[in-house]
């Protein structure tokens, strides 16, 4: 699954989608209640920014899942690297947190709720929680992979303890932390959304679930094109955030045991 | 060794567990709906007793097990298809990257406005993003085999049909079933968020409905009910595989793909 650093699959691939949506727009016709035409779509999220509502539904989105996905890829890089570190440590709570990954995200949205009620802290906590583990499990078993001999090495050369953990360790964990922080994207943007569905907060998802609660369905298609961009312009931002990381810290050699 | 890492990993459960009953009965915390594990075993065990629990287990299994199927189905086919076809690769890879990245839970106001409250509706929400892995890895596995096996199977005059299916499928079996495995784990995922936003039928909507009736023990339960299931579910998949593919799946894999 190694994916090159900025690799485009050629824009004719484009060709289906564009013909399908044209034949959905050409096919359809009289009001479809269901499945309304292309062009209907445009015009309900026109209609939506005019009222001055996309704007500030998108930065919120946007902000709170770009603060979940901050926090929760500094804590799992930090707990990673304990854990990591100390063995006994590890051994323990291996079972504890394959649990928790194995936890359908989703479930902790009422949990939250109900802990900690319908607060904006509530929906970066959930964002945490919810993505934090595929980054901590990522560190955890880079540190493990590298560690050893690593710490080795630094002790015959007379390193001092920080200066194994900032010059050995971090850099040779951060491919880790970028592969967790990956995993983690597409997940920490679900769970925003669904937050937002759920408890009827501020954002894209509100958008979302208004639209489908008025029968408003070209507002719903729109609100989904308009989700999917965002989705894959989030996703090109942490290729490209990728490759010029993995530029500064390339992975090193030293993982074979 | 294996057994002490279970021991060990067990330990640190039992440690967790008790630290938290101690916490909530020490009166130490403070959040008003946190349960104890005792209650939440309590409220299980209550479940358990009545039967709307196992129906809802049932459908919620039901669900996922459906969607898995169909998308299975759908991204194998379509996975040989574009795997093959350097042709089809070039005129629709860009397709499907752009329609990739679309969050699954965003299907769930389309499946609504299309299908109602219904299991058609939790389909439409579960088939589209588990469809992704099984169909992407199915492609990257065949168009990853050396052209040697062409050749091969050109020298033993294979059909078209007859190589696909003799030759390029068990070759790419092991890739194949890297991404049936993605897509179990999703299909739970997102038969839950169907019925909790949707759907009001399942695991999903009871987790809402307890929470929304303030019922925290029992919302945990149902909680850890659904943790076990995604577990055991990848468990079994594990085990098929495992007697299917012996040998191949020794190694960890790489965590692609969470919810989408």
């Amino acid at each position: 699954m190694k994916r090159g650093a900025m690799h485009l699959p050629p824009l004719r691939g484009l060709a289906p989608l564009l013909v399908g949506l044209a034949a959905w727009q050409i096919l359809s016709s009289g009001p479809a209640p269901s499945f309304p035409p292309p062009s209907t779509w445009w015009r309900a999220v026109a209609q939506i920014a005019a009222n001055g509502q996309l704007v500030p539904a998108i930065m919120e989105t946007l902000w709170t899942f770009a603060l979940g996905l901050a926090l929760a890829a500094a804590f799992g890089f930090v707990a990673g690297l304990a854990i990591g570190a100390v063995p006994p440590l590890r051994r323990w709570s291996a079972l504890l947190l394959e649990y928790f990954r194995a936890l359908p995200p989703p479930v902790i949205v009422p949990v939250a709720v109900l802990m900690l009620g319908y607060v904006p802290s509530m929906k970066v906590s959930v964002i945490v929680f919810a993505s934090v583990w595929p980054i901590l499990l990522n560190v955890v078993s880079s540190v493990s992979r590298v560690g050893g001999g690593l710490i080795d090495v630094g002790r015959s050369m007379r390193l001092t303890r920080a200066e194994v953990l900032f010059k050995l360790l971090i850099p040779a964990v951060v491919p880790g932390l970028l592969l967790g922080v990956r995993v983690a994207t597409p997940l920490a943007i679900v769970i925003t959304l669904l937050i937002e569905m759920l408890t009827a907060m501020p954002g894209l998802g509100g958008l979302l679930i208004a639209g489908q609660r008025n029968f408003n369905s070209a507002q719903v298609f729109g609100m989904l094109v308009l989700v999917g961009l965002l989705g894959l312009t989030v996703n090109l931002l942490v290729n490209v955030a990728e490759a010029v990381v993995l530029r500064r810290w390339p992975p090193r050699g030293l993982a074979q045991d | 060794m294996k057994d002490r890492g279970l021991v060990q990993g067990t330990g640190g459960l039992v440690v967790f567990l008790v630290l938290w009953e101690g916490v909530v009965r020490s009166g130490f915390a403070t959040f008003d709906y946190l349960p104890a594990p005792s209650a939440v075993l309590a409220a299980l065990g209550k479940l358990a007793a009545g039967g709307a629990f196992w129906g809802e287990i049932g459908h919620t299994l039901l669900a996922a097990l459906l969607g898995w199927a169909i998308a299975a189905l759908v991204g194998v086919v379509a996975g040989l298809a574009l795997g093959l076809s350097p042709w089809l690769r070039r005129y629709s890879l860009a397709s499907i990257e752009a329609l990739r990245p679309l969050p699954g839970v965003a299907f769930a106001p389309v499946g609504l406005l299309a299908f109602g409250f219904s299991l058609q509706m939790e389909l439409a929400v579960i088939v589209l993003p588990t469809l992704w892995p099984v169909l992407v890895n199915t492609m990257g596995g065949i168009s990853a085999l050396s052209p040697r096996l062409g050749e091969v199977a050109r020298s033993f005059r294979l059909g078209r049909f007859e190589a696909t299916l003799k030759v390029y499928a068990p070759a790419a079996a092991a890739s194949v079933l890297v991404g049936l495995r993605l897509s179990m784990s999703l299909a739970v995922v997102m038969a839950v968020i169907a019925e909790m936003v949707g759907n009001p039928q399942g695991l999903g909507y009871a987790v809402v409905r307890e929470q929304q009736a303030l019922h925290p023990a029992e919302m945990f339960g149902y909680v850890f009910v659904i943790g076990l299931i995604g577990i055991l579910m990848n468990w079994a998949l594990m085990a098929v595989a495992k007697r299917v593919l012996p040998g191949e799946f020794g190694r960890p894999l790489a965590m692609e793909a969470g919810a989408r």
